[in-house]
């Protein structure tokens, strides 16, 4: 808990700082570490190689979007709509994936092939989705503030916020998450699934919860980013997506609280400071997972905190 | 009657690993199973405890069938089993391991600390973390509670095993080898901390080759060879069985 007032300072950023871009980076690392911190619950949790929390991201843009559409919603309640969809999306999957006993690399396979599955769908059913060329998003969220009633999120600072306001949510939430009972049972079942069991655990519901929280925050994610960039694409369902997430997810450290934040923050900004054509940020991303699971399979928070350690230890 | 095994067996593919077992429980018993290596005994207690599904027979606790049922449920109703070589969470600490353990403790709590531990992990949970200590010291743990499990010495891992069973308030502990690998010094301190389970009511059923360490403890004997039962009693009467006698040392005493 104590790692979170590392956001204060980014809370005041915009008053020194007011470039559009460095904003607009930060913009999308607070959008892209709720993915990861999505992916971080259900992997660096419990222990299940999720390949659908793309899936999950994409399903959220499109459902909150559609529903406003269709249904004449606010913001925040399409969004609801969209928990209440991938909530029974998660818990078909994972109850098909739990039940079978699939774990690792076959869990992985699997949810990888529903996620394909799902983007097929987005990518085909033009007639709601309007397929390969994606949907325009005009609609913007509103938020009542305080004092000026209720306020349409359209600039870059009060989209920073936002986003910001958004991490922060999740991050609280995944912090005691990890900490609670429910957290313990998670890692139980990540370190000794058969152990848990003998103790009592219901690896299976707890398994099943993990895949359900983890894809409801990562639909949180894609519902601001689709309505952030103004656009909603099949793409946003792809692997290489949910790629994106898990070397984020890896690169800051697994199992961390902060991990997936700090991983999003330089995979995102790296490709802003070194200018990189698109096919090469692809390489590396690949060299740099690579890297980290040969150099520091803790990640940067998981190094940086054993370097910590030893410190206090020496003196 | 706590716990009735019918006809219990279990083959895998041509082996049958258990044939035919039938026996019964009291509460408060503390029975022993031992017989040769590879006469059935770990796989008579994983199917007990819902590790493996058994391939015909019953097993009735408190006249429920549980055969076959996930090894979660059967732990909920109060059957815990201990592992041969120790299974732990090797990353986590000591006292980490006793809280997880504590799991099925902290789902009978029927008041409203489950929802504010999860807000304050600290409060909600101080009984059972006074619990958890006591485990721990009852096991001569409580130096090590905060160390990591892969740092503790065989025996240590073996005690933590048992620490983590209590914490689970079993009726019934399925004890598999608790004894094996220990030393002198360390059997003595299994022996209280097992009178001290017995003398709250917990019964018993542990599986051992070492027939003196049974003998001192157990109530009622069974003894196994090649999946079958062949002989069942007083401790002292089944070692004395000439069956027994033959299946351990493969000729009758006085030949």
């Amino acid at each position: 808990m104590k790692a979170l007032w590392f956001l204060i300072p980014l809370y005041l950023l915009p008053l020194v700082v007011t470039s559009d871009t460095v904003l607009t980076v930060l913009i999308f690392t607070f959008l892209l570490s709720i993915l990861a911190i999505g992916f971080n619950i259900v992997f660096g949790g419990a222990g299940q190689l999720t390949m659908f929390h793309a899936a999950a991201f994409g399903i959220g843009s499109y459902a909150t979007f559609l529903s406003m559409l269709h249904f004449g919603l606010p913001f925040w309640l399409g969004f609801l709509v969209a928990v209440v969809v991938i909530v029974l999306v998660s818990i078909v999957i994972g109850w098909i994936c739990f039940k079978f006993r699939l774990k690792e690399f076959y869990f992985a396979v699997v949810t990888m092939a529903f996620a394909e599955l799902c983007r097929l769908i987005a990518l085909n059913w033009t007639s709601v989705t309007n397929g390969t060329l994606g949907m325009l998003v005009l609609e913007k969220p509103t938020l009542w503030l305080p004092g000026s009633g209720i306020v349409k999120i359209e600039q870059t600072t009060p989209w920073y916020f936002l986003t910001l306001a958004s991490l922060t949510v999740v991050l609280v939430f995944s912090a005691l998450l990890m900490r609670s009972w429910i957290g313990r049972n998670f890692s139980a079942i990540r370190l000794n699934e058969d152990l848990a069991q003998t103790l009592g655990i219901d690896t299976f519901r707890y398994k099943l919860l993990a895949f359900t929280i983890s894809n409801v925050i990562a639909a949180f994610a894609g519902a601001l980013y689709g309505f952030y960039t103004g656009f909603i694409e099949p793409s946003y369902l792809s692997v290489t997506q949910s790629l994106d997430a898990i070397a984020m997810a890896l690169l800051g450290g697994v199992s961390t609280i902060l991990g997936p934040v700090v991983g999003a923050l330089v995979l995102t900004s790296l490709p802003h400071l070194i200018e990189l054509p698109a096919e090469l940020r692809v390489a590396v991303y690949g060299i740099i997972l690579i890297l980290v699971i040969l150099v520091m399979p803790r990640g940067i928070v998981g190094l940086a905190a054993g370097f910590f350690k030893r410190q206090t230890h020496a003196s | 009657m706590l716990l009735k095994v019918e006809n219990l067996t279990k083959r895998f593919g041509g082996l049958v690993a258990v044939s035919d077992v039938s026996f019964g429980i009291e509460k408060g018993e503390i029975i022993g199973i031992f017989g040769p290596n590879g006469s059935g005994k770990t796989t008579l207690l994983s199917l007990l405890a819902g590790l493996l599904p058994p391939t015909a027979g019953h097993v009735f606790w408190k006249g429920e069938d549980i055969a076959g049922a996930r090894p979660n449920v059967i732990a909920s109703r109060g059957v815990i089993k201990t592992f041969q070589n120790p299974q732990l969470f090797s990353e986590l600490s000591v006292f980490e391991h006793v809280m997880i353990a504590s799991f099925l403790a902290f789902t009978r709590i029927k008041d409203h600390s489950r929802l504010s531990s999860f807000l304050a992990p600290g409060k909600g949970e101080a009984a059972l973390r006074a619990r958890a200590e006591k485990a721990l010291s009852l096991c001569r743990l409580q130096g090590a509670s905060e160390k990591s499990a892969a740092e503790l010495s065989y025996g240590e891992e073996k005690m933590l095993g048992v620490a983590m069973a209590m914490m689970c308030e079993p009726e019934l502990l399925l004890l598999d080898e608790p004894a094996s690998g220990l030393g002198n010094d360390e059997i003595h301190n299994l022996e209280n901390v097992l009178r001290d389970l017995r003398a709250h009511g917990t019964t018993l059923c542990i599986i051992d080759h070492k027939v003196a360490f049974l003998a001192k403890f157990a109530d009622q004997a069974i003894a196994l060879q090649q999946g079958c039962k062949i002989a069942q009693g007083r401790p002292n009467d089944v070692l004395a069985d000439p069956a027994v006698v033959k299946a351990y040392l493969g000729r009758s005493h006085h030949a």
